[in-house]
């Protein structure tokens, strides 16, 4: 596989190139993740250094495992951020940042709690996903929020909206398949598959 | 978890864990799960796509964090079971008593492939792969260089310029990946060979520009892989001298 071009290279050839240890070709993966990877892991945990930190393994795992992406399961910008979010839940459920954790939600409370349309910005289809988000029953909408930028268990979110443990696990789950079958409604279907 | 967790209840976990919302135990219960059902892990996947729809774009990240990680890679290299790609220029300088005995192998193997006239199970198959590979193949190709299970053989070229990798399954399944051959004319393609029992045999042909191509060889008595440049169509028997040649790696 030739470097040159690799501005074009799909997401599979990159992780290819990757597994080839070509660093020319993570520095591209990079070049197009990057942003999103360091913006979800400071949305989680404020702190701009723990977010370089997840940032950084993010991408040096991508580096030393490449195989454990699995294009047939979504891109590879979903899968960096699933590990960007994992990492970053890891951090604030630790120990050490739990005095952290606490201060930011006593914030958010006062700010008036998680926006997640303020989430939604920048990207081409934002307009899409933010109509798909309207539409969501707001139980469904809270429990993903709190859950995904939260960093919440289901069980912690349950005790947050003193609801049921099963009906905030099947909140959640239902609003991901709306959202999705909405999203694909919508005309993004094409996000389902590698580009 | 002290028990498995039935599908029905993994299923109702499914967003949940999609989101890194669920418990350490049933994380480990529902990873275990999703090794079994590939129907569960496309979901996971279909969750995990809306997921990272929430997140914004993020611009762009700090400054000089880009350093940090390639700094890194230098301090921690990658620990895959993979020939490491080098530069032409520092293939070179591989210890003196190694090249020394690769170029003596491979001399040798050349000269018997130019005298080579015996030819069995003569495949002409077309294996050439699309100009740009499905993603698919390539996580196919990844998969198997990096499964130490594989058998692999690195091929290269005399004067160290050309190379390929071959992986191959004890399936039959193999991979050819070829970072670095160069274009041939419409009219010329690419051929792979298997050597085995001091016979070559054509596995199939490769294409005028191949760079990952699936193919089918169950191994018997293999002692290397080569690559020829022949006629476009291929040949039953070739005594081209290869423009890539390896051995067969004992691991």
């Amino acid at each position: 596989m030739a470097i040159d071009g690799l501005q074009e290279a799909s997401d599979g050839a990159l992780v290819l190139a990757i597994a080839r240890y070509h660093q020319e070709a993570l520095a591209e993966a990079y070049r197009r993740y990057g942003g999103a990877v360091f913006a979800l892991a400071r949305r989680l945990l404020v702190e701009q250094s723990l977010a370089e930190e997840v940032t950084q393994e993010v991408f040096l795992r991508l580096w030393q495992q490449p195989d454990r992406f699995d294009p047939e399961r979504g891109s590879l910008r979903s899968y960096l951020l699933a590990q960007s979010h994992g990492r970053a839940v890891d951090m604030l459920r630790s120990e050490t940042s739990r005095r952290r954790r606490e201060e930011r939600e006593a914030r958010e409370t006062a700010e008036g709690g998680y926006d997640i349309e303020r989430e939604v910005l920048d990207l081409a289809i934002g307009d899409h996903v933010k109509e798909v988000l309207e539409r969501l029953p707001s139980e469904e909408r809270r429990a993903i929020e709190l859950a995904y930028f939260g960093g919440l268990t289901y069980r912690e979110v349950a005790t947050r909206l003193d609801q049921p443990e099963g009906t905030v696990k099947s909140r959640i789950r239902s609003g991901l398949k709306r959202m999705r079958a909405d999203l694909v409604d919508a005309g993004i279907g094409g996000v389902w598959t590698e580009s | 978890m002290d028990r498995e967790l039935t599908h029905d209840e993994v299923t109702e976990l499914l967003g949940a864990y999609a989101l890194d919302a669920v418990e350490g135990d049933e994380r480990d219960a529902v990873d275990r799960h999703l090794n079994e059902c590939p129907r569960c892990r496309a979901e996971v996947g279909d969750h995990r796509t809306v997921a990272s729809f929430l997140g914004s774009a993020g611009g762009r990240a700090p400054d000089g964090l880009w350093d940090r990680i390639a700094g890194s890679l230098e301090e921690a290299p990658p620990e895959l079971r993979l020939a490491p790609v080098v530069p032409i220029t520092q293939r070179r300088s591989v210890s003196l008593r190694v090249g020394a005995a690769a170029a003596a192998v491979a001399a040798g193997v050349i000269a018997g492939l130019g005298l080579e006239v015996t030819h069995l199970n003569h495949q002409v198959d077309h294996l050439a792969a699309p100009e740009r590979p499905d993603t698919a193949l390539l996580s196919a190709a990844t998969q198997a260089l990096a499964d130490p299970r594989t058998q692999r053989v690195s091929m290269r070229s005399t004067d160290g310029r050309r190379s390929a990798e071959v992986a191959l399954g004890s399936d039959g399944t193999g991979f050819l990946v070829a970072e670095d051959l160069p274009a041939l004319p419409s009219d010329r393609t690419y051929q792979l060979w298997a050597l085995a029992n001091g016979q070559k045999i054509s596995v199939g042909v490769l294409g005028a520009s191949p760079h990952v191509v699936a193919f089918r060889y169950v191994p018997s008595g293999l002692s290397g892989f080569a690559v020829t440049d022949e006629q476009a169509g291929g040949v039953v028997s070739t005594q081209n001298a290869p423009v890539v040649l390896g051995n067969l790696q004992r691991t």
